[in-house]
């Protein structure tokens, strides 16, 4: 965060929580990008995953559970992976709708901070 | 990842949290520098090395997330056999899997209505569990339940303390933030007084 030289605009207790509400924002703002990558990919492993079940013709599928694969029945994993789509569904949106309410938040915070200090404050990414 | 609140870390009066120290909020810099006796460049120094120690703490509370990350899928995992383990119970099926011996390289095992579960607790110790045969289908329903009961509480507890090291580094994040606008402050404080006595010796000339 870069500040002008020689300015001498007070910074308030205010302004400072402000500052790091703004920094605590901008965190979570990336790491949410990287939990909706990672969510994104697993919903196109599961739609890849549906497209096989639906293309093979085996009875028998090998369904991974936790380190192993077992040996379960077609109709069993086209149940379990439906259901995982489900929840990857959900949690994608849930993570879609916190970025948006993150962004919102850093674009107000934007708005004061500038208007009190102006080009004494850097609020951009690097 | 729930999002915790953004609502204020240190007040200008709290000292801690856990062992870190809180960043003093410096009102009027002038005051500050007066009452520390300090003088620019040893309060710039001072504040610098507070910036340094922060970092050390910072990097140690990212690796134990980082650890506690790893850690919650992995017991997830083993719920998930579990639970198919407990489905299976009194079928009389077994389970037939596919598990990997060595890298790419897969054998087959079938997992009869099993007797018993372990549980891997770290390097060389593992929980065992040695059947009786009396009562035989309730004591070994018992101890599925034994199993997936453990294995909750340990991803309970996993979860809590992740809880509790991110506000850690929120915290953290924060007394970083306020130590560094401090150390600008101050530096431009610094400025904007040479400026005046350049001015102040013009004038004089």
């Amino acid at each position: 965060m870069q500040q002008g030289g020689g300015s001498e605009t007070e910074v308030t207790w205010g302004d400072q929580q402000n500052i790091n509400k703004f920094g605590r924002l901008n965190n979570r703002f990336h790491e949410l990008e990287d939990e909706i990558k990672i969510a994104k990919e697993t919903n196109d492993n599961l739609e890849d995953a549906s497209n096989e079940l639906i293309l093979t013709d085996e009875e028998v599928i090998r369904f991974q559970i936790g380190e192993v694969f077992a040996h379960v029945p077609k109709e069993e994993v086209e149940g379990r992976i439906e259901q995982m789509k489900e929840v990857t569904g959900q949690n994608l949106e849930k993570l879609e709708a916190e970025k948006d309410s993150v962004l919102a938040q850093m674009t107000g915070l934007k708005k004061i901070l500038y208007g009190k200090f102006k080009d004494s404050i850097n609020l951009e990414e690097d | 990842m729930a999002s915790s609140s953004f609502s204020v870390s240190a007040s200008p009066g709290v000292t801690e949290r856990r062992g870190i120290p809180g960043a003093q909020f410096v009102e009027d810099v002038q005051t500050y520098l007066t009452q520390s006796g300090l003088d620019v460049n040893s309060a710039l120094a001072f504040l610098q090395e507070r910036l340094q120690q922060y970092k050390l703490v910072e990097m140690k509370l990212l690796a134990q997330q980082r650890d506690l990350q790893a850690k919650i899928p992995d017991i997830v995992k083993c719920l998930d056999v579990v639970a198919t383990l407990q489905s299976k119970k009194g079928t009389g099926e077994g389970l037939i899997t596919d598990f990997e011996v060595s890298e790419g390289i897969y054998s087959r095992a079938r997992i009869e209505d099993t007797d018993s579960v372990c549980l891997w607790l770290g390097a060389n110790v593992m929980f065992i569990h040695v059947a009786y045969h009396i009562c035989r289908f309730e004591f070994l329903s018992v101890f599925m339940v034994q199993a997936a009961t453990l294995l909750q509480k340990n991803l309970d507890n996993a979860k809590a303390s992740l809880e509790v090291l991110v506000a850690d580094l929120q915290f953290l994040r924060d007394q970083v933030t306020i130590t560094q606008v401090t150390i600008a402050r101050i530096y431009n404080w610094d400025v904007h007084q040479r400026r005046i006595r350049q001015v102040a010796a013009a004038k004089d000339t």
